[in-house]
């Protein structure tokens, strides 16, 4: 009998004292985070690096471009650039693109709120990142680290520049640990005056390098791609400082003022000086237009900022090609293709399609008409006899059941076709343009006109860099020349608020009711974020 | 209307000459039967001279969990299905032998017939992230339904099922979903025997979604003036992909032992074709336990070890599959471009491919188990025993897949091993003891259990030749970043238990369960988890006054409550901030992983709470010959583990695994057994069990860290996919709060109009009256649940002499279906790329948004297989000492008014594909299966 109890003691102390070390975790294949920022380089690495993971994107909302449902769809085909025609059973798509095209975008609508959620959650990095960095100096204080400090600063600028862009009064979160009672909207105004600080508090100490040029900095934040910011807030200011923008009224840039090195300037003059300094920093335009999207781009002197692709190294996708080109068409190349993305009506007039007066750029930037392969022979539907022609006037929002259900619009080609692309073609080697020179000319020029001055030398350069005729620098033309120059490059929706067209009829989308207050100006807040916090967040007026 | 009862009855003591003086005593007991043979529809005709061999002898000892107990002497609700009682179908998976045999257990096959079980259901779902499978054991050995591949149906001898929360609190966080124990078969003392069973079986299908053929394809096109693309021919894509279905299934065991020792080995062989093309599945088991009798008694030692090897072609991609087989253009031919050597593809279908193309893409499975068991009984007195149990199984799978060129770009093989192993023991004692009228059961128990997992995968792409595939991954040039990967985690579990079981007389009986578990997963302060449950039964047949009432065999009274832990499934290290590689920073000089932490950690999580109160009441009648149990059961789960959504910001990414919310659960099951008929040569049996079952979505929000986090108030579940069905409005089913798990959530549709263009569309009403919104919270209402209401099984078995006939009736009750395949193939606007039903031009519907007009009843009733037997007569000598032969006819038919193929579509699993029958629904098939059953 006694044997009992001392079994009994033996096997509860073992159970009890390897229990402790028995139930503690000890992972093999994640990395613990004191590990990830320990050395400078792992700090560089991890909490800057890391972030350029989400510049670009490989998922639906995710990235500034190459993927769909995002920033760039949101800028694109809500306006009078792009339309993603109903074919059929291609492309309905529970009416999300009609909705976007229409303005009638909900305030549920999923694409609205992932692209939200990346924008902030890139945003919070950012603040993580820069928390990190504190901690390493604090540890470090031998190390500076204020040029990782600048660079992710600069970079979280640029996140909140699109939030606000397009979401107007949102939260400004800055700090790494933070909770709900954060979620109070800023005004516009507030936010566009933090972003512009944060830029310009970081300028002189990011690199001088070029960003679009393969070395360290490549793809990365640098004095360019700040100062190109830099210019692009201050030509909107107009907009960004308006905090009631639904009643018509809208302050006036020439009373902007900004600070630039101890001088004051007003918004055109900041905007002038910003990109006077891209000049002096050695940008120019590339002779020849299309090089700055040739599979081989990285010598472009033109271009700005990229988004770095390597079909056999990174993740970045860009599906824009991708989705527009024809099946037959795609395959010709080798590619595949979704027969979507079409130039709109107001593209095919301001281009002078089909006209004596076609612009040059026209043919640089889209398909339209009998379409050839790469060896220039004409390429074949899948009966292997009707010719595959696109018919660029006969798009509208459906074309479903009619003749050119598969063929209507005038499509996509900008960028120089990789042959040896991978996926479809939407893992290819041509860099991303985000920004290029060319915009901070019709930037210069425009704010320029604005503020009373004459922009004819800067719209001139852009036009006889592609062999066009010179034209005056009226607001009109230029913002004309931004839809020519810019096609496909995500700017069309800002330059019609900028100029005030945004909410205006064109063919295929009449004007909302109400909306000539300019509500849809902006997107709305998610809905579930106002829910959510409905006791400090507003959903935006109009909404 | 008369009943006609045998002698043996005590009490009445009438017989059959007799019935005049009996009516009196009918009247008064009709109404009692009436009551309980309605459900059934079926009258007892009781003949004279039955054998009252009962269903269930009263005194069987059964397993329940880790304590053995006399079923007289338990007060929860414990189940036993012997072999007798088990589906006589062709068996794949062992659990497809109880399906519909027992109240509140949903199973659901998938149903080529070849791959694994889909879902496995207890009370339904507790849980909203996982963990709601209940927890296989067999012989000890705990798993999942996994480990339910590497056993041969036939070398079971019982399954127990534990359900209600007293008894499987027994297993604390991991009994949570309920308990399935299977005990396989032990040798039995005596010369060694010899069995073998096999069966053969044809499948073929004989249903399928009505589109239209080529000729028909031509004459719409031409009639609506549409040009296509005519290949000139006719073919049936849906009947090209397909084959003629064959199964076989062979066991051999053999059995013996002696007085202290005894042994029994079994082999198993699986082989099924499919009805689809390249369809296959080859398993073999085997099992073996020994049981040795050591030093007198002292000790009884079990050994035991099972394992398979499994190997199977599926079908990669369902959905593709069945949904270019439908739709892809009739006039096309069912051989290959002579010019080309390859499928001819239409470009302008981009979401369906050649369905003969695809037929080639190359998708295997292996898995091999392996599961080792020892147990070491200690009878160190006679009432008290230490027990010892160890196990050690080891769990291998490869996944592997071919996408040639001519259905992927540049053609992509996938790559995958994964390999799991679990160390379990545990220490046990149990005294029992009998003093007068009291009888007591204690049992104390400690164990420990270590999982490791690891494996990895890896993709490549861009062959420049498809003859090799994933056998040589050199053969592809490219192997993305993000196709490659691997893992490894370890998670333990620690848990100790206290039971003690009391019974005064055979009368009142108290159990009381205590159950501590620790697991690794969860933070440092949450780790452990206690999980009380008691209950209580009063047999009523037992007091005194009962005596006078003979024909009650037993009334049992039961009640109990209990709580159960869920770990949910939630991955290891959630609750630990680090970091996992993001991807390779696109900048720089040189290609750089970067690390982040990808996802909302929390280092509070803690166990998810499950309680249940349940109640019950068994009767017996008429020498066992009518059985009837009704059980009652609810349950709250609070501090819910799921991924909620958040708010970005606060939150860095949009979900966040907490505990938060809370779900319920309840339900009444009713089973019911009659054996109106039992004479030597003649017997019938009928069971049915319906399940009455309620599930509710209390609450998705709480607090955490201080902070009010909820859910939206509508979240999707499941839509639709395919042409034109990419985002926007297509969500189908929703989980709402205040509403079932699972409700379909959709505009209402008042019917078709013109669409101005000679086609109609769907008239989407106006609910709140300010224009129409397809948005959530706009026009859209709550228009049924997914999950049915209630659940039927039954089983009607009749014997005459030496044949035996078995019919299986399942059915659901009181749930939708969206019937999304009609919405798509009723498309004329999707037309002529994509082929539409025979019906579509004649309607000639030109939209796909998804209303409620296809929201369709999904009641149904299945009769699932018939099976006849022949036994032949037991030789009182020779070698032969037993052969039974039957035929088997599978899948006879469905009663219901659903309008799709069939309404047994995912009804059950909270997923993507609940409720939602969208283009992946096999064609309808019927197995013919022939059996053999020898003894020596």
């Amino acid at each position: 009998m006694k044997t009992y109890p001392m079994i009994l003691a033996t096997i509860l102390t073992f159970f009890l004292t390897s229990c402790n070390s028995f139930l503690e975790e000890d992972p093999q294949n994640l990395l613990p985070e004191e590990i990830a920022h320990s050395t400078q380089e792992d700090l560089l690495n991890n909490a800057v690096l890391m972030l350029y993971t989400h510049v670009g994107g490989n998922a639906d909302s995710e990235g500034i471009q190459g993927t769909g449902r995002g920033i760039y769809d949101l800028n694109t085909f809500t306006t009078d650039e792009a339309i993603m025609p109903t074919r059929g059973g291609d492309w309905y798509d529970g009416g999300f693109w009609q909705g976007l095209f229409l303005h009638k975008w909900g305030v549920n609508n999923d694409a609205i709120l992932n692209t939200w959620e990346y924008l902030y959650r890139t945003i919070i990095l950012c603040n993580r990142s820069l928390k990190g960095i504190a901690d390493f100096g604090v540890q470090h204080p031998d190390t500076d680290v204020s040029a990782l400090q600048a660079e992710v600063r600069a970079l979280r600028a640029m996140f909140y520049y699109y939030a606000m862009d397009l979401f107007g009064r949102i939260p400004l979160i800055v700090s790494h640990d933070n909770t709900g009672t954060d979620m109070k909207q800023v005004e516009r105004s507030v936010l566009f005056r933090f972003i512009v600080k944060e830029l310009q508090e970081s300028l002189p100490l990011l690199s001088s390098e070029r960003s679009n040029w393969p070395g360290e900095y490549y793809g990365r934040m640098t004095q360019g791609v700040a100062c190109f910011l830099l210019a692009k807030l201050a030509l909107n200011a107009e907009v960004y400082t308006d905090d009631n923008w639904t009643d018509g009224q809208r302050p006036d840039g020439k009373q902007i003022m900004f600070n630039i090195d101890g001088t004051e300037r007003n918004a055109w003059e900041t905007t002038i000086h910003y990109c006077e300094r891209l000049t002096a920093m050695g940008y120019i335009l590339e002779p020849d237009y299309t090089a700055n999207f040739a599979v081989f781009n990285e010598s472009s002197t033109e271009n700005i900022f990229i988004i770095p692709m390597d079909k056999n190294l990174y993740t970045n996708q860009y599906i824009y090609l991708f989705r527009s080109r024809n099946y037959n068409h795609a395959a010709a190349y080798g590619l595949g293709g979704e027969n979507g993305s079409s130039a709109t009506i107001e593209v095919l007039e301001t281009f002078g399609y089909d006209t004596p007066q076609q612009d040059a750029r026209f043919d640089y930037c889209y398909f339209a008409g009998p379409v050839k392969d790469l060896s220039g022979n004409q390429i074949y539907l899948d009966d292997k006899v009707t010719p595959l022609v696109y018919e660029p006037w006969n798009v509208k929002l459906d074309v479903s059941g009619e003749t050119y259900e598969k063929t209507a619009g005038a499509r996509m080609k900008k960028y120089e076709v990789d042959t040896k692309a991978y996926k479809d073609g939407k893992l290819f080697d041509n860099d991303i343009v985000v920004f290029r020179y060319a915009d901070a000319l019709l930037m210069q020029a425009e704010a320029k006109v604005r503020n009373g001055q004459n922009g004819d030398n800067e719209l001139n350069a852009v036009r006889q860099r592609v062999g066009e005729e010179t034209r005056t620098a009226t607001l009109e033309n230029i913002l004309a020349e931004r839809q020519l120059e810019l096609a496909w490059e995500g700017w069309r929706r800002q330059d019609l608020i900028r100029f005030g067209q945004f909410t205006r009829a064109y063919h295929s989308r009449p004007q909302l009711e109400n909306e000539a207050s300019g509500y849809t100006t902006v997107f709305p807040i998610p809905e579930s974020i106002v829910q959510r916090y409905s006791e400090s967040m507003k959903q935006n007026d109009g909404y | 209307m008369f009943y006609i009862y045998p002698e043996g009855l005590s009490l009445l003591r009438i017989n059959d000459k007799d019935l005049g003086k009996t009516s009196e005593i009918l009247k008064t007991m009709k109404h009692l039967l009436c009551c309980t043979l309605a459900l059934s529809g079926f009258l007892p005709v009781f003949a004279q001279n039955g054998p009252t061999e009962t269903e269930v002898p009263k005194d069987s000892v059964v397993n329940v969990g880790y304590a053995v107990g006399n079923l007289k002497n338990l007060s929860g609700l414990v189940e036993q299905i012997t072999e007798k009682q088990m589906n006589k179908e062709q068996i794949t998976n062992p659990l497809e032998a109880i399906q519909g045999r027992v109240a509140g257990l949903t199973i659901q096959k998938s149903n080529n017939g070849t791959a694994a079980l889909e879902s496995v259901r207890m009370r339904g779902t507790t849980s909203l992230t996982s963990g709601n499978e209940p927890l296989i054991i067999v012989d000890g050995v705990l798993g999942d339904l996994t480990l339910l591949t590497s056993i041969y149906p036939t070398d079971i001898e019982t399954f127990t099922i534990l359900k209600d929360a007293a008894e499987t609190a027994q297993y604390g966080s991991r009994g949570a979903a309920g308990v399935i124990n299977i005990t396989t078969k032990k040798g039995i003392a005596g010369k060694t025997r010899v069995n073998y069973s096999g069966s053969f079986g044809i499948a073929h299908a004989y249903k399928h979604i009505d589109m239209l053929d080529g000729d028909a394809y031509r004459k719409v096109a031409q009639e609506n003036g549409i040009s296509i693309l005519d290949r000139g021919y006719n073919t049936d894509f849906q009947k090209e992909i397909e084959q003629t279905g064959l199964q076989q299934n062979h066991n051999v065991a053999f059995y013996g032992g002696g007085d202290n020792s005894n042994y029994r080995v079994s082999l198993g062989y699986i082989d099924r074709k499919g009805i689809i093309d390249n369809e296959s599945l080859k398993l073999f088991t085997s099992n073996m336990n020994l049981s040795q009798r050591l030093l007198d008694g002292l000790i009884d030692c079990e050994l035991g070890l099972f394992g398979s090897v499994k190997r199977e072609r599926t079908l990669f991609d369902l959905q593709k599959t069945f949904y270019s087989a439908a739709t892809f253009n009739p006039t096309f031919p069912n051989f290959k471009n002579p010019t080309t050597g390859a499928w001819d593809q239409i470009t302008a279908a981009s979401q369906i491919t050649n369905p003969l193309a695809w037929m080639e893409v190359d998708n295997k499975g292996e898995a091999s188990y392996f599961s080792a068991h020892a147990k070491l009984t200690l009878n160190l007195l006679q009432d008290l025993k230490l027990i010892l149990f160890g196990s050690y199984t080891y769990n291998n799978s490869e996944d592997k897949q071919y996408l040639p060129t001519s259905v992927w770009a540049k053609g992509q093989a996938y790559r995958g091993s994964q390999r799991s192993e679990a160390l379990l023991g545990n220490l046990m004692f149990t005294y029992n003891k009998r003093f007068n009228k009291h009888f007591i059961d204690l049992l104390g128990l400690g164990e420990l259990s270590k999982e490791t997992y690891s494996g990895f995968h890896t993709t490549v792409t861009n062959f420049s030749s498809n003859a090799l595939g994933y056998n040589n991954l050199q053969s592809g040039a490219l192997r993305p970043w993000e196709g490659t990967g691997s893992y490894y985690d370890e998670p333990t579990l620690t848990s100790f238990l206290g039971r003690a079981n009391y019974a005064y007389d055979e009368k009142y009986i108290l159990t009381f369960n205590l159950r501590a578990d620790a697991s690794s997963k969860f933070g440092t302060n949450h780790k452990w988890g206690v999980f009380p449950s008691v209950s209580a039964a009063w047999n009523i047949t037992q007091e005194d006054f009962m005596k006078n009432l003979p024909i009650i065999d037993n009334l049992k009274l039961r009640v109990g409550y209990g709580t159960a832990g869920n770990l949910g499934g939630i991955d290891s290290y959630t609750t630990l901030a680090l970091l996992r590689p993001n991807g390779i920073a696109p900048v720089g000089n040189s290609p750089i992983v970067t690390y982040e932490q990808m996802l909302n950690i929390n280092p509070d999580l803690k166990w998810e709470v499950t309680r249940t109160f349940n109640a019950g009441i068994d009767l017996a009648l008429y020498g066992n010959r009518l059985l009837l149990s009704v059980n009652y059961y609810n349950s709250k789960t609070t501090d819910m583990l799921y991924n909620y959504d958040v708010s970005v910001p606060p939150f860095p990414y949009s979900t966040l695994l907490a505990n938060l919310g809370s779900m319920r659960n309840c339900g009444t099951e009713i089973a019911v057994g009659i054996t109106p008929l039992q004479t030597k040569d003649m017997e019938l049996n009928i069971n049915a069990n319906l399940t009455f079952q309620k599930n509710k979505l209390l609450s998705l929000s709480g607090m955490y860290n201080g902070e009010y986090v909820s859910a939206p108030e509508y979240t999707a579940i499941g839509g639709l996919n395919g042409a034109g069905f990419h985002g926007g409005y297509n969500n189908i089913v929703y989980q709402i709060v205040g509403q079932p798990l699972g409700v379909f959530y959709l505009p209402h549709c008042t019917g078709l109009k013109p669409d101005g263009n000679g086609g109609y569309i769907y008239e989407v009403a106006d609910l709140n009256g300010n224009g129409v919104n397809l948005e959530d919270g706009e026009d859209r209402y709550i228009a049924g649940q997914a999950v049915p209401k209630v659940v039927l099984g039954s089983n009607i078995a009749f014997r005459y002499k030496q044949f035996d006939l078995s019919l299986q009736i399942n059915g659901a009750f009181g749930h939708k279906i969206y019937n999304g395949t009609s919405l798509s193939y009723m498309n004329m606007g999707s037309f002529p790329d994509y082929n539409v039903m025979a019906d579509a031009p004649h309607q000639n519907i030109k939209d796909q948004t998804a209303t409620d007009y296809w929201l369709e009843k999904g009641d149904y009733v299945n009769f699932d297989y018939l099976t006849i037997g022949w036994t032949m007569p037991t030789p009182s000598k020779g070698l032969l000492k037993g052969l039974r032969l039957a035929f088997t006819v599978n899948n006879l038919g469905t009663i219901t008014g659903y309008s799709g193929l069939t309404p047994m579509i995912n009804s059950s699993q909270v997923g993507s594909t609940l409720g939602i029958d969208d283009k992946r629904t096999y064609p309808l098939s019927r197995t013919y299966t022939l059996s053999l059953s020898i003894n020596l």
